[in-house]
């Protein structure tokens, strides 16, 4: 499974860090990108999913592939 | 369709204590619709009506103010009354002060402030924990934040009653008192020009470049003012809404002291549940359908954000509050290119308001069942101590 965040619709808000900062990073100015190739490792599939349904701007994507 | 279906639909004062049966009301026979206060406003009931309006910032603009009825001022406030394209320019150059390391960083500050309030309001058996409590704490961190002497903190909770809670009674009186508050901001700004320079929200707004221009001093009055209105009664609401439940809710008391966990999954719930910005206003900029009625250009329309979070179709038993939800998209902060700048800030002062509170203080539960959910006022509690 991968997941990355859409650029277009992230607008900062950092909940995807504070459920999943192992997977999820931000800049200087709060926005959010994935840490490494977006390949999500099993241990953290529960923390990406719960930074899914957080997201407020629904930008965070999930793939299974 | 051409309706416009009425309905008397308010968002402040005394609507407020009966409001989240009339939200219900609204999303089951009204969800889009028409009311008559404030000159005339079309409403946004529904949760996914109210996101996609949020997402389409070119047809629904925050000009002239985001803000019904006016906060004090004609002056459009920065970056809240501001479209793209200049609103990121505003927003990008406080955004690095807020960010989960900016506020890691405040934080022992915020927990040190927070204990030496509770250990007060702990003094006596009956205490009010909404004037004692919830309402300092916001705003000494406030002070720090932006550079403001400590002592004065007093001061802006004044102003806040007469601007933000005067304003749908007596305008004039609300917009003396944001007069007061601009030559109060500006005073400090002369003073900090003439000060060394350092990197704090008063430092970055007297250097700030925008567009590759200096800010002009109205730009750095009216962001200054606008932090001021949006920073402290919403932060000091949620405190005392979140306390408010737990003083008449024992059993989640209880938990929450038993497991300090989930305090953070608490505090998002009641800010889904008991926001402190219950609205906000937008203008159509063409005339535009939602939900079959015809908003048409130049009209207001406020987006009930405390109505979309308790919507059927977004979350179940909305009207619940599940201290561990573990499904919580909502509108407590807005959404979209205006959401909130300061939610990791605000966030971050409930959360550890309420566990300061509950680590430093016996059980609390309620003495005055009358005081209402939503404000800023009294919240008047009994400690139950060991005998
Ligand atoms: C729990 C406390 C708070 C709540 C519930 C809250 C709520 C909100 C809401 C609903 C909006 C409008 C968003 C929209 O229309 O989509 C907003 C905007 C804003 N808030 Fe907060 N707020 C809180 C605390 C703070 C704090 C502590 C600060 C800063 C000191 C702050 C600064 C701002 C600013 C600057 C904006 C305008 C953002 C823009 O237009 O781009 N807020 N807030
Ligand atoms: S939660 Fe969503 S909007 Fe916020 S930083 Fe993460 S991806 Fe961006």
């Amino acid at each position: 499974m991968r997941v990355e965040v859409d650029s277009s619709k992230c607008q900062g808000h950092n909940r995807c860090m504070i459920f999943a900062p192992d997977v999820f990073e931000v800049d200087d100015y709060g926005f959010a990108t994935v840490r490494a190739d977006g390949e999500i490792p099993p241990e953290q599939i529960e923390a990406v999913k719960h930074a899914v349904v957080n997201c407020p701007e629904l930008a965070i994507i999930v793939r299974e592939d | 369709m051409n309706e416009r279906p009425v309905r008397d639909f308010d968002f402040h004062g005394a609507a407020l204590d009966t409001i989240f049966d009339t939200y219900k009301e609204l999303r089951e026979n009204c969800p889009v619709g028409w009311s008559d206060h404030y000159g005339g406003f079309w409403f946004l009931a529904k949760n996914e009506d109210i996101f996609n309006a949020e997402q389409d910032w070119a047809t629904f603009s925050v000009a002239p103010s985001m803000l019904l009825p006016a906060f004090g001022t004609d002056e459009p406030m920065i970056p809240i009354d501001i479209d793209p394209p200049v609103h990121s320019a505003y927003r990008k150059l406080l955004l690095p002060l807020f960010t989960p390391r900016a506020v890691d960083d405040l934080t022992p500050f915020v927990e040190q402030t927070a204990r030496d309030l509770a250990d007060e309001v702990g003094k006596s058996d009956i205490a009010d924990i909404g004037l004692g409590y919830a309402r300092p704490l916001p705003s000494i961190i406030f002070c720090t934040l932006v550079g403001y002497p400590q002592e004065d903190w007093y001061l802006f909770d004044e102003w806040v009653d007469r601007i933000i809670y005067g304003r749908d009674v007596n305008p004039a009186e609300s917009e003396k008192a944001g007069n007061e508050v601009r030559e109060y901001l500006w005073a400090l700004v002369e003073k900090r020009r003439q000060e060394p320079p350092k990197d704090d929200i008063t430092g970055r707004l007297i250097t700030a470049v925008i567009d590759g221009r200096p800010i002009t001093d109205e730009e750095i009055l009216n962001y200054a003012y606008l932090l001021f209105v949006a920073g402290l009664d919403t932060t000091a609401w949620a405190i005392r809404s979140s306390l408010w439940y737990l003083a008449r809710n024992p059993e989640d008391q209880e938990r929450l002291r038993r497991d300090p966990e989930l305090i953070s999954s608490a505090v998002e719930e009641f800010l889904r549940t008991l926001s402190p910005v219950q609205a906000m206003a937008r203008t159509a900029t063409k005339d535009v359908e939602v939900g079959g009625c015809p908003i048409k250009q130049g009209d207001r329309v406020v987006l009930a954000f405390g109505s979309g979070n308790r919507d059927e179709e977004a979350y179940a038993n909305p009207d619940e509050i599940v201290i561990d939800r573990e499904q919580n998209r909502h509108f407590a902060f807005g959404v979209g290119i205006h959401r909130c700048l300061g939610s990791n800030l605000g966030r971050r002062e409930v959360i550890v308001a309420v566990r300061e509170l509950l680590d430093r203080l016996p059980p609390f539960e309620a003495v005055n069942l009358d005081e209402p959910w939503h404000g800023v006022g009294p919240l008047t509690v009994r400690f139950k101590r060991e005998a």
